[in-house]
Parts: structure tokens; sequence; C-alpha cells
């Protein structure tokens, strides 16, 4: 089997996998190629001299002369004019529970339309999804699907929430502020997983119609950003800045990688930054690592080390920190920082109870922080 | 030292901006035989080439019909190649899309007969499924470079470029993957050297010919008539190193002979070039090379 149909038998196992989604969407199939990128005018980006354009989306301001593409690989400049070649094309679509973003202060046990086109703005080494993220949009199969079919499919298939994410929702921003405008329409919530490396000016846009966003904060040193993630560490605390002061809910993963990103030192300084800027009420969630991509010679993550992360947010004063990625772990569970009574308790993506109440525990009466309903 | 050989042809271009067919073939004669400095052009070709070998001809058509190696270039090498005693089928000359070589007004032919012109996204054509993974590169290798042919020759455009500095033989290999856009940071460098030094580039390269019939020598790597140069010479090494910095030395002086600045007062000199000197891929610097200039 070649690459292509490979991703072909993907996306078709991706989409069969969704149960909900009905069989309806499968005449929408359509296999990219070249032809078959949208041509939608970008925006955040300024018109230069001699056809060139300068890309304001995200940190690395790509200077592009006529018919280059910017990092992210969908985005190209035609002629002076700046093209988003990914809008209505989404090549992953399936329903997850919102527990598999993760989000655990939001909308408990309930089911995410979650969707993605190709394409990143970084390069992480250890990326889950490069079949798709670092790809171009032609080498992999999509869907045709507007915002208008994004909120019909959503409403129909019983998904409270939209979810942007597996690849880098920011490289799809026209096609992710505009689903998100038209399923709001139905009352359908919008969630955004990214990686944080964006501009203000597009996230505080973003922000308001949007009800949560999580940020991968993938390290805390900016070498390890430079080397592993291709990007800045400096622009994405910026963005947890940015959603913290929006209304915006906000939660925090922190990939766990062994002997790259997991001393007690930079954990500590990270959980401190944390305490600073956006206080102990944001969720932390600490996730196990496998080998992936470009790094298969490290083991996975020990679950020790998660412990000893997880103590170390807790000492420093963070309330809600949470273990990712290894099932049945006592730390999927929500606690309540007043009482220490379990609240919601977890089996990997599968919600067991939920003790809470009007935003309170049900226990001590102390407000649990998220949005409940 | 290694040598590289400019070969300019005055007047090779004609007013629509083709290039003159006995005159190139002339052109490619002088070129590879100065270079090889080993008889006529047949024992030239097969100095670097084997019978059996499958050759791709990597060319460079993002820049549409004004800024790409054209066919006529390409074609004319090919035709000579197999006049050499290779095979018309085992000769394919290749880029990324098809809609790129059309554009640049190649006709496609992927018939059992004759020379192959076709890109990666032809059908049957795809991009390997597994990852190489080498030094700062992590990429899916197109499979005309890993499985349709045995040996290589980058036939690029010489063009100024807003990262790299400049885009040459070397470069032109990004061409070969699938993920190109990943490795423009810090001006190309060092994945320009790095992509060259994997096994599939490196141990298949046989030849570097620059194509400097029309040079871009600023606001690349797009065409600009305003800075573009009719050069209408050739460059041939077997040092792709050695090839891309001549290459980089002609852009310069018709920078300077233009009153632009050079591409170092820039902040974009192909920095690449000193990278692939220490990786021991030849030679960067000019008073290690032996540049031989001809005319016909």
């Amino acid at each position: 089997m070649d690459r292509r149909h490979f991703f072909k038998a993907l996306g078709g196992t991706a989409l069969l996998a969704s149960p909900h989604l009905k069989p309806l969407l499968m005449d929408l199939y359509a296999f990219s190629d070249e032809s078959n990128l949208s041509q939608v005018e970008a925006w955040y980006y300024k018109k230069l001299p001699d056809r060139e354009i300068e890309c304001e989306l995200c940190p690395r301001f790509c200077r592009l002369g006529d018919k280059e593409r910017g990092y992210c690989g969908v985005r190209e400049n035609r002629e002076g004019t700046y093209y988003t070649l990914v809008y209505g094309k989404a090549c992953a679509i399936h329903i997850d529970p919102i527990e598999k973003k993760p989000l655990f202060h939001f909308l408990p046990q309930s089911n995410a339309l979650s969707l993605a086109t190709a394409g990143c703005n970084v390069n992480c080494k250890f990326c889950q999804n490069w079949e798709i993220s670092q790809v171009r949009p032609e080498q992999v199969r999509h869907y045709d699907l507007l915002p208008r079919q994004i909120a019909d499919l959503a409403q129909e298939n019983h998904c409270p929430v939209i979810a942007y994410t597996y690849t880098e929702p920011v490289v799809f921003f026209e096609y992710m502020f505009d689903t998100a405008v038209e399923t709001r329409k139905k009352s359908i919530r919008n969630v955004v997983i990214t990686g944080g490396h964006i501009n203000p000016k597009p996230l505080h846009d973003l922000t308001p119609v949007v009800e949560a966003i999580k940020i991968d904060l993938k390290a805390f040193s900016e070498p390890f950003y430079a080397d592993y993630v291709r990007g800045e560490l400096k622009p994405v605390l910026e963005a947890i800045k940015i959603v913290h002061q929006s209304q915006t809910w906000l939660e925090i993963v922190y990939l766990v990688i062994p002997s790259l990103n997991d001393s007690p030192e930079e954990i500590k300084s990270m959980c401190r930054w944390l305490m600073k800027e956006v206080g102990p009420e944001v969720p932390l969630h600490f996730s196990r690592f496998y080998p992936m991509y470009l790094v298969k010679n490290l083991p996975p993550t020990p679950i020790s080390t998660l412990e000893r992360a997880r103590r170390i947010a807790l000492e420093e004063g963070i309330h809600y920190v949470y273990i990712g990625n290894v099932p049945g772990h006592e730390a999927e569970n929500t606690y309540c920082p007043q009482c220490q009574k379990m609240i919601i308790q977890r089996t990997g993506y599968q919600i067991e109870n939920v003790k809470i109440q009007k935003g309170r525990c049900q226990f001590c009466d102390h407000p649990i922080p998220g949005i409940w309903t | 030292m290694s040598r590289v050989v400019v070969v300019k042809a005055k007047d090779i271009l004609s007013q629509t901006g083709e290039a003159k067919q006995r005159r190139l073939e002339s052109l490619y004669r002088t070129g590879l035989q100065t270079l090889i400095q080993g008889g006529n052009l047949k024992e030239c070709c097969l100095s670097i080439f084997d019978r059996k070998d499958r050759v791709g001809i990597k060319i460079n058509t993002i820049g549409g019909r004004k800024l790409s190696t054209l066919p006529d270039v390409s074609l004319c090498l090919a035709n000579l190649i197999s006049e050499a005693g290779l095979s018309q089928e085992n000769i394919i000359v290749w880029d990324r899309t098809n809609r790129e070589l059309n554009q640049a007004g190649y006709r496609l032919n992927l018939n059992h007969k004759g020379i192959k012109v076709f890109g990666t996204d032809a059908n049957g054509v795809d991009y390997e499924r597994d990852l190489i993974s080498y030094l700062n590169i992590g990429s899916l290798f197109s499979q005309i470079q890993s499985r349709y042919t045995s040996s290589s020759v980058s036939l690029a455009i010489l063009k100024d470029h807003g990262l790299a500095g400049i885009t040459a033989s070397m470069k032109n290999y990004f061409g070969a993957i699938h993920n190109p856009n990943k490795y423009h940071d810090t001006n190309c460098n060092p994945f320009v050297a790095e992509l060259f030094d994997t096994d599939l580039i490196k141990k298949k390269h046989r030849l570097s010919v620059i194509d400097a019939l029309i040079v871009q020598y600023h606001r690349g790597p797009s065409y600009h008539s305003k800075w573009a140069d009719e050069y209408e010479a050739l460059i041939f090494s077997l040092d792709p190193v050695a090839a891309d910095a001549v290459g980089w030395k002609i852009i310069e002086d018709l920078r300077s002979r233009n009153g632009l600045i050079s591409l170092k007062e820039e902040n974009r000199e192909p920095a690449y070039l000193q990278t692939a000197e220490k990786m021991g891929l030849g030679k960067a610097r000019l008073e290690e090379i032996q540049i031989i200039e001809k005319a016909v």
C-alpha cells in the first residue's frame, strides 16, 4: 500500500471509528490534490513591495516571496496576496470525549466533534500526529466541510462542543474562527487545543468566540523550544497570560519527556511562574510521553517522574494537578482543594462520578473553577 | 581543489525565451568535456553514469515559466546522456508536482517509452511512508529519489533566495522531500547541507548543473524582471558545494554591478555552504575551487 492509499485508509478508518457520525458524511469524501485546496485570503498579514508578504499570525513572521509557503505549509503567497489553502478542508474528524483533549473542568462527559486540517507552525520532534501535522494539505486526504456543515454535523450527532485539535488550529485560524461563530448560533461551544504559538492580536480576537483553550506548554526552557519544538517559549507564555485574562477557560498540559524537560528544577520554575501569572485555579496536566516521530530513543515517562512533578506542583500551591496518559491513576480524579474529597472520579476518558453542583463541591460547598453546565 | 566549469553562450536565448538547441548541445559538450577532461562526450557521460543507471534529473519548476529549468535545457541533457548509451526509458526529468512541471512548460510523459517527465504526485508515485531521520532532518522522500533512480543530477536554477541567500544545486533537493517548509529557519542552515548528506541524496548524486541562463540576483526566489539578468551560462561540477559557491559568487557580482549590497550585508549569506564543507560534502571557499570559464 503506498502512502496515499495508506492515508486514505487511515482517514476512512478514523471516520468509521466515530460510530455516531452519519454515513452521509461519506459522500463528502474527496481525495486531496493540489487543485482541491482552498484559496481564501488569509487574515493577519501585510503586503510588502515586490509581491512579498509578511505573515503576522504567529511569532515566526514568515516573510515570503511569490509562490512561497509559510513554515506551516498551508498558507501561500500568490502574486502578493496571502491565502489559506485549508479553509473548509478537514483532514481528521472524530467524536471524542472532552476528557481526551484533555479538558477536565469543562462540561465533563460531553462529546466533542473534533477536527483538524493539515499543517503546524512548529515541528515538535515528539509529535503524536505528525502524519497530518507535518505535511502539506495536498499530501493528505481531506473532507470538504464548511463551517455551516460542521455546525449541522455537530447538532445531528449530539455534540455540544466543537474541538479544534490534533494538529495546530492556529494555522487554520480563519476556518476555526468562522466555524466557531457559525456553531455558536446553535449554542454549540468551541474549544481549542493548541501549542499557543500565536501572536497576541489574533489570540485576542479569538478568545471571545471560543469557550475554552488548552495550551500545551512543552517545556519551561528556550533551548528546549529551539531544539525540540522549533519554536519559542516566550510567545507561549504570553498566550497563556492572554487567555487567562480573557473570559475563556484555560487548562495547561505539560508533556513530561525523560531527561529532556523532567528536572524538578524546571518543573518548579514552571509552577512558580504559573502561580504568579495565572494563579492556583488553572488546571495543570502532566502527561506521559511515549516514543514518537523523531524521538524514539527515549523510554516512556516513568510514572514516578509524573508523580514527582505533580507533588512539586501541589507543593507550589496549584490546586488541580492531573496525571495524563496513565489510565486508572488516582491523579486522573479531581479533588476538592478544601476538603480533599474526590469530586470527579475518572477512569481513562470515562467519568464514574461527579460530586459538583452548581460549580461547588457537594461535600464542603467550595467553589470549583470551570465550566460545568 | 574542486573543479567548476562555467560555460557562457552569448545569445543562446531566443526572443521568446527558449534556448537554441544547437548552441545548448555545444554548451553541454564543452561543459562536460572540460569538467571531466576525459575524451569525447560519450566517454565523459559514461565516467559519470553507469550504462545501467536509472538517472533522475531533478529540476526546479517552482518559479513558473519565467524562472524554472527550461524544458530545452533538461531534455537536452537527458538526450545527451541517452546518446552516450543509457536507455531513454531509464531517464526521468522530475520535480515535486505535475502542476508545476506543466506550468513551467513541460509535457508530462509517464509512458514506458522515451524520457520520462513527471512529479512526485503523479499517479502511482508518492512520498515514502517511512520517515528518514538524520541530524536535524526528519522527512519523507520522494519515491522518485528513493526507488525510481539509482543516480541523480541536480539541474537547478540559480536564484537569490530571501531566506537561504541563494538557491542552486544543493537546495534543489528540498524538492525531493515532503516538508521543505520546515527547513527555512536560520537561512536554511544546516538543513540544506544535512539533507544533502542523507544517503538517499549523497550516495546517488553524480553531477551538479546549474542553469544560469537567467539569474535572479535579487528578491528571489520568485521572478522579478527588474533583477533578472540574462547571464546565458551553465555551471558544471562534480562537487555540489563548489558549484553553489561559484553560483553565489555570480550572484554577488551581479548584485554589486547593479548597486545592491551583498548577501552578507543583508544577513542572509548562504552559510549552509560552509556547513556543507565542514561536513565533507565539498569545497565552499573559492581559493580551493578551480574555476574554468569557457565560451561557445
